[in-house]
C-alpha cells in the first residue's frame, strides 16, 4: 500500500520508534519472567487488543486523506495501543520493586489517549457535516454506500426506491403532495456509438451536475439506470413538479457540452415527465413514471417524424 | 446414418476452441478494465492471458467465454454489465459477419445473416427466427450449456438486436420480450435498455415484433457488401470447418424433425451415432438431460401451432402423439407453466 505509507510515514514511523522504546526500557530495567508463570489469559487478551488496536489504525490511515482530524483520531489510538502494548510486556518482565516509572507508562497513555480520540471524533463529527452539506439534493436522510453508482456520484435504483418508500410515508403522515420527476436523455446511444462510451458516461455525468445545480434544497436525484434519472419532489404538486420537469429539459437543451477529445459541440435534449403518488406502492409508482415517459417518448419521436 | 460419418464434425461442443478472443470477449473484459477491474483477477481460472489476447490469434472455448462471464459478474456486481455488453455486441467489430449484418437492407435480411452466421455473431446463444401473419419471433436458445449465465445472456442478446435495429433502422422498433426467469429486482434495467413491454415468467425467451417492420428497408445499407460479406463470410466458416451446428443445436434440430414420433433418449443417442451412456454424459456437461430438451422442443412446437397456426389444444395434442387428452393438458403445463385454455391471454 504505496499511499498509505507516503501520506502517514512519519506517524508510523513515531508510533514504530516509541513503542519499540517502552519495550527497550522494560526489557533493561527487568528480567524476564519464567514461561511457568506466563498467564496465558493476559497475554491473550491484552495481546489481542493491541492488535486489534493495530488494525483500527491500518484502516484509519487507509481510508482518510490527511489532516486535522485524522491527525487526532490516530493520537488517541497510539495512546491506546502503547498502553495496551505496555501492559502486555508486564507479562514477560519483572521488575524490581524500587521501578514505578512502569505502572506510569501503562496507565498514564490511556486517559491521554481516550481525550484525544474523543476529541477526534466530535471533528469528524463536524466535518461530516460539512460534507453531508456537499451531498445535498444527492442522499436525504439514510446513507448506504452500497447502494451508491459508481459512475454518477448519485444514489442507484435501490437506494431510489427506499427513498419512494420513506417519502410516499411522510407525505401520507404530514398529509404533504409528493411528485417524482422522471429525465431520460434523447438519443443517447447515438452518443455512445458515435463518440464512445467513455465520451458517454461523461455525458451522464455533465447532465447530473447540471440537473444537481437546478434543484432545490429537498429534492432528491438519483439515477434509475443507463441514462434515465429520477427526482423525489417532498411537498410538491404535480403541476409545480411539471413545471420543474420543463425546466429542466430546458437547461438540457441550452446546455453547450463539448466532446472530450475534439470539443466538438453535441446537442443534447431530454424528455422529461412528472407524476404526483396516489395510494400506491413505489413499485407501483415507478411503474407509472415509467409508462408515462414511454409514452412521452414515442409522441416526440412521431412529432419528429 | 453411418456413424464414421456421423463423428466427422457433425457437431461442436462447449470446449472446442472456436470464438475468437478479441471479437465478443474483448467487448466484455474492455468494459470490466473500463470499470477498474485488474485484468488478472478478470481472466482468473479461464486460463487466458491478456498479452496473447492482444496478439489476436487466441480462440477461446464456450467454457472459457463463460467463466469470462462469471468472473465479470462476481467482480463488477453491477446489474448493468449485461446491458452495457449487449449494446455493443451486434453488429460489432467481427470481420465479414458483421458486415453482413451492417448492410443488411432490412430486419429479414439481418435476422437471416444472424441465424446463418450465428457462429461469429452469437456464439453463446442460437436465434431461431419464426414468422406468422402477425409477428416476426426471434427465440433464443442455449447452444453451449449456459447454465445459470443463461439470464446474463438473454439479457445481453436482447439488448444486442434490440440496439442494432434501433441504429440501423433510424429509431427504435417496438419490441416485445418474454423472458422464461423470473422478474428481477433490477427491472428499471430491463425498461431503459429494452423496452417497458417485458414479461417475465414466460415459457420461452423470445422477442416480437409487428410483421411489417420485416421489409421496411434500412438507410445507409449497401446491396453489395452485404452480399459480398455474408457470402465471404460462410466462406470463411466453412474454410474453418465451423459450418456444424453445436450439439444443442443438433439434438433440437432432430428432435424437431421427429417431434411427431415417439422418441426417447437410445433412439436420440443411436441417430447421433453414440450409445446412451455417452450422450447421457455429454448433456450432463452441457448442465442439461434429455427430457429438458425434448420439453423444449415440444414447447416450441405447441406454442407455434397453438397461437400462429390456429390450432385448437386437441389438435396440438393429436399432432404431437398424444393419446389422452388430461395426459397432454398436464404435460402442457409443466411445459409452459400454462393450461392450454391459459395461453391466449397471458401470450398472446
Amino acid at each position: 500500500m504505496p499511499p498509505l505509507f507516503a501520506l502517514h510515514r512519519m506517524k508510523l514511523l513515531t508510533l514504530l520508534l516509541v513503542s519499540n522504546f517502552g519495550l527497550m526500557l522494560h526489557l533493561s530495567a527487568g528480567d524476564m519472567k519464567p514461561l511457568s508463570v506466563w498467564d496465558w489469559l493476559d497475554i491473550v487478551g491484552e495481546g489481542g487488543s493491541a492488535m486489534l488496536l493495530l488494525i483500527w489504525i491500518g484502516l484509519l490511515l487507509k481510508s482518510r486523506p490527511a489532516g486535522r482530524v485524522t491527525d487526532l483520531l490516530f493520537a488517541g489510538l497510539g495512546c491506546l495501543f502503547f498502553s495496551l502494548l505496555m501492559d502486555l510486556a508486564d507479562e514477560f518482565v519483572r521488575m524490581p520493586d524500587s521501578v514505578s516509572w512502569d505502572a506510569w507508562l501503562e496507565s498514564g497513555p490511556m486517559p491521554v489517549g481516550f481525550i484525544l480520540l474523543t476529541l477526534g471524533i466530535y471533528h469528524w463529527h463536524r466535518e461530516q457535516l460539512a460534507i453531508s452539506a456537499q451531498m445535498r439534493n444527492r442522499e436525504r436522510l439514510y446513507r448506504e454506500h452500497l447502494h451508491f453508482d459508481t459512475l454518477t456520484p448519485l444514489g442507484g435504483a435501490t437506494y431510489l426506491k427506499n427513498q419512494i418508500e420513506m417519502s410516499i410515508k411522510q407525505a401520507v403522515t404530514e398529509r404533504q403532495p409528493l411528485s417524482l420527476i422522471m429525465l431520460d436523455i434523447d438519443a443517447f446511444s447515438v452518443i455512445n456509438r458515435d463518440y464512445g462510451q467513455a465520451e458517454g458516461d461523461r455525458v451522464l455525468q455533465v447532465i447530473t451536475q447540471l440537473v444537481l445545480l437546478n434543484l432545490r434544497e429537498h429534492d432528491l436525484l438519483c439515477r434509475l439506470a443507463g441514462d434515465r434519472f429520477v427526482i423525489v419532489l417532498p411537498n410538491t404538486l404535480e403541476s409545480q413538479a411539471a413545471a420543474i420537469a420543463h425546466d429542466l429539459a430546458l437547461s438540457i437543451k441550452h446546455l453547450a457540452y463539448r466532446t472530450i477529445l475534439q470539443g466538438e459541440r453535441l446537442a443534447l435534449s431530454a424528455t422529461t415527465v412528472a407524476v404526483m403518488a396516489r395510494q400506491e406502492g413505489a413499485e407501483c409508482l415507478l411503474e407509472r413514471l415509467n409508462t408515462r415517459l414511454a409514452h412521452a417518448k414515442q409522441t416526440s419521436l412521431f412529432r419528429s417524424a | 446414418m453411418n456413424a464414421g460419418a456421423v463423428r466427422q464434425r457433425a457437431w461442436y461442443e462447449r470446449e472446442a476452441r472456436f470464438i475468437p478472443a478479441h471479437h465478443q470477449p474483448a467487448g466484455l473484459i474492455d468494459l470490466a478494465l473500463m470499470r477498474g477491474i485488474e485484468s488478472h483477477r478478470l481472466l482468473r481460472g479461464t486460463g487466458l492471458f491478456y498479452q496473447d489476447i492482444l496478439g489476436g490469434r487466441q480462440f477461446i472455448s464456450a467454457e472459457q467465454f463463460l467463466r469470462l462471464i462469471d468472473n465479470v459478474r462476481q467482480l463488477r456486481g453491477g446489474d448493468d454489465c449485461s446491458f452495457l455488453f449487449g449494446q455493443q455486441l451486434l453488429p460489432g467489430h467481427y470481420g465479414h459477419a458483421s458486415h453482413a449484418l451492417r448492410h443488411a437492407q432490412d430486419l429479414q435480411q439481418a435476422l437471416d445473416r444472424l441465424v446463418l452466421l450465428r457462429r461469429r455473431l452469437s456464439p453463446l446463444l442460437t436465434p431461431r427466427v419464426r414468422v406468422d401473419d402477425r409477428y416476426v419471433y426471434l427465440h433464443w436458445f442455449d447452444s453451449c450449456g449456459a447454465g445459470a449465465r443463461e439470464v446474463f445472456l438473454m439479457e445481453a442478446c436482447m439488448t444486442a438486436v434490440t440496439a442494432m435495429c434501433r441504429w440501423l433502422s433510424g429509431g427504435p422498433l417496438p419490441w416485445e420480450y418474454q423472458l422464461r426467469h423470473s422478474q428481477p429486482d433490477y427491472i428499471e434495467q430491463y425498461w431503459v435498455h429494452l423496452s417497458e413491454a417485458v414479461r417475465f415468467g414466460c415459457p420461452q425467451n423470445v422477442m416480437r415484433l409487428p410483421c411489417e417492420y420485416l421489409f421496411k428497408p434500412w438507410p445507409h445499407a449497401s446491396l453489395t457488401v452485404g452480399q459480398v460479406a455474408e457470402q465471404t463470410g460462410l466462406d470463411e466458416l466453412a474454410a474453418a470447418d465451423e459450418m456444424a451446428p453445436s450439439l444443442l443445436e443438433a439434438l433440437f434440430d432432430y428432435i424437431h424433425k421427429h417431434v411427431r414420433q415417439p422418441l426417447g433418449l437410445e433412439r436420440l443417442a443411436e441417430a447421433q451415432g453414440m450409445s446412451v451412456a455417452t450422450l447421457k454424459r455429454k448433456l450432463k456437461h452441457h448442465d442439461t438431460h434429455f427430457l429438458q430438451q425434448l420439453d423444449q422442443v415440444r414447447t416450441y412446437v405447441a406454442l407455434d401451432l397453438y397461437l400462429s397456426k390456429g390450432f385448437t389444444s386437441d389438435e396440438v395434442a393429436t399432432y404431437l402423439n398424444f393419446n389422452d387428452k388430461a395426459n397432454f393438458r398436464r404435460s402442457f403445463k409443466r411445459w409452459t407453466g400454462l393450461l392450454p385454455s391459459e395461453v391466449p391471454g397471458r401470450l398472446a
